[in-house]
């Protein structure tokens, strides 16, 4: 019981000392670097006629698959291609798990 | 031996030494954003949904916008004006506080922003979007009373029906003259869109007619798709004039329609003056505009460089590598907005990355594009190399069709994320 009670400030204590440690405090929900221009064309919403994709609610993996590919030509596109050669790795997975995180 | 007491003194220390940085992780404060465009009402619509707290209001006098992307489509009657037009409802249910009127003063050192209605609003940080306004004066002949003859049409709106009308009582064989700036200047593939689809209506309902580009550039954005694109739909309709054939426009005569440049005079049936801009006027007031008339900015946050707590985005903006697009106004609105939530709760903004694209269409089902990725490099927004790029001159299949339907996703979306 007086354990139960006492975890759950011990695990918020080293979560903050961890996110101070990490060098910027910086807010969990913050979105990464090149996230938030993709949402000019894949909404957040469900918009009626729109041919583009929703990528919000999609398995980070599939984002991922997808920008590697469209960035190595593999998968062919219009813009996507030009656009994914923009990022590296890790840019990307980034990217992809912050928008697996949203509301689909 | 650590005991429960101890322990509990501990986390409390822990808890104590954390307070001052929990406290300042919030960010609270008043921004006031002036200008509802793409650039101005995602700046206040993403504040709000990223630190609730925060006061925002966002400063426009005009109850309904008029979108500038696809105006083109309402020239060649694909599209009504009606269609243009946005509502602020919707960002008021975001809950940012609407001033439905104009900022006619800023005192940066102040930090105060004077309205028209006579109010006076504080702030810790303002956001300053207020698009362009026409550089009267910069081109001779050309005033106010000059585009009801020769209209601009480069704000959407009244400017814009006018020209249709005047395209609709053309009679058919008229010569369309189109003069184009040097840059910069808002929307740069624009003026050869608009072109595009005047031939593209011409083609169909007054096929005698001709259409004459007069322009201040040698190049221009998307410029051998464009070229390719009337070789192939409107084969001797479109004529382009470059700089270094005697392009520039020097002055215009209203009441001739006629541009004049330094080798001719080109009577025209319907003018089309695009004329050199600058920032908007509030800018050049607010002292955020240098001698150019556009706003220097530094490429994190998009801090004016000239006046500290002011922040500049979208057409107004020198933002390095980034052309002025509605994309790239919703593009930098986000980061800004982002970047002034950290700044707010005394953290510093991490580098962002910025993506542009786009879109213009050659004929109604006919689509190309130019994107770019941009980041910050020696104090400038840069593009990354290798990334971004027009669509490809050589296509196969449905290319053009698909990049003109996601030309109409694009509006539809960005309108929704901004305006729904």
């Amino acid at each position: 019981m007086k354990h139960r009670l006492l975890l759950p400030a011990l695990a918020s204590v080293l979560s903050l000392a961890s996110v101070v440690a990490g060098g910027a405090v910086r807010a969990a929900d913050t979105a990464p670097p090149g996230a938030s221009s993709c949402t000019g064309c894949h909404a957040a919403q469900r918009i009626p006629d729109s041919v583009i994709p929703r990528i919000a609610g999609r398995k980070a993996s599939d984002i991922v698959q997808f920008m590697r590919e469209y960035r190595s030509g593999a998968w062919p596109s219009t813009v996507m291609g030009r656009i994914a050669k923009g990022f590296d790795d890790q840019q990307i997975d980034a990217i992809a798990a912050w928008f697996a995180a949203q509301p689909e | 031996m650590a005991t429960r007491r101890t322990f509990l003194k501990l986390t409390a220390a822990a808890a104590s030494l954390a307070t001052p940085s929990i406290a300042s992780a919030q960010a609270s404060g008043r921004v006031v954003v002036a200008g509802g465009g793409f650039g101005g009402a995602t700046a206040a619509r993403t504040l709000k949904a990223l630190e609730p707290k925060l006061d925002v209001t966002l400063v426009e006098p005009n109850a309904t916008f008029t979108a500038c992307p696809f105006s083109n489509n309402v020239l060649a009657d694909l599209r009504e004006i009606s269609q243009q037009q946005f509502g602020y409802d919707g960002v008021k249910k975001a809950g940012v506080t609407l001033a439905q009127t104009s900022a006619t003063a800023v005192d940066a050192s102040a930090k105060t922003v004077t309205l028209a209605d006579g109010n006076k609003l504080s702030y810790d940080r303002l956001v300053m979007s207020p698009g362009i306004d026409i550089n009267w004066g910069a081109l001779p002949g050309y005033d106010e009373a000059a585009a009801e003859k020769m209209p601009h049409a480069w704000k959407a709106g009244a400017q814009t029906v006018l020209l249709r009308q005047q395209l609709q009582a053309m009679d058919d064989g008229g010569l369309v003259v189109i003069s184009s700036p040097a840059n910069p200047f808002r929307c740069p593939p624009g003026p050869y869109e608009r072109a595009s689809l005047i031939a593209y209506w011409l083609k169909i309902w007054k096929p005698k007619s001709k259409l004459l580009i007069l322009d201040s550039k040698d190049t221009f954005s998307k410029q051998r798709l464009f070229q390719n694109g009337w070789a192939e739909l409107y084969q001797g309709m479109i004529e382009w004039v470059p700089l270094s054939q005697g392009g520039k426009v020097t002055s215009v005569d209203p009441s001739t329609l006629t541009f004049v440049t330094d080798f001719a005079r080109h009577k025209a049936a319907v003018g089309n003056v695009i004329p050199p801009q600058k920032a908007g006027t509030i800018a050049q007031q607010a002292g955020v505009a240098d001698r150019t008339g556009w706003c220097p900015v530094e490429p994190v946050a998009f801090e004016s460089t000239l006046r500290p707590g002011i922040h500049v985005i979208g057409d107004s903006a020198i933002m390095g590598g980034m052309p002025k697009s509605a994309f790239a106004a919703n593009a930098q609105a986000k980061v800004c907005a982002a970047a002034i939530v950290e700044l707010l709760a005394g953290r510093k903004p991490v580098d962002p990355i910025l993506i542009n694209t786009c879109y213009s269409l050659v004929a109604a089902d006919y689509g190309i594009s130019v994107a770019g990725v941009y980041r910050p490099d020696k104090g400038v927004l840069t593009d990354i190399p290798g990334a971004g790029g027009t669509s490809p001159l050589e296509v196969v299949g449905g290319f053009r069709g698909q990049e003109a339907l996601y030309a109409s996703s694009w509006f539809k979306t960005i309108t929704t994320e901004v305006f729904g």
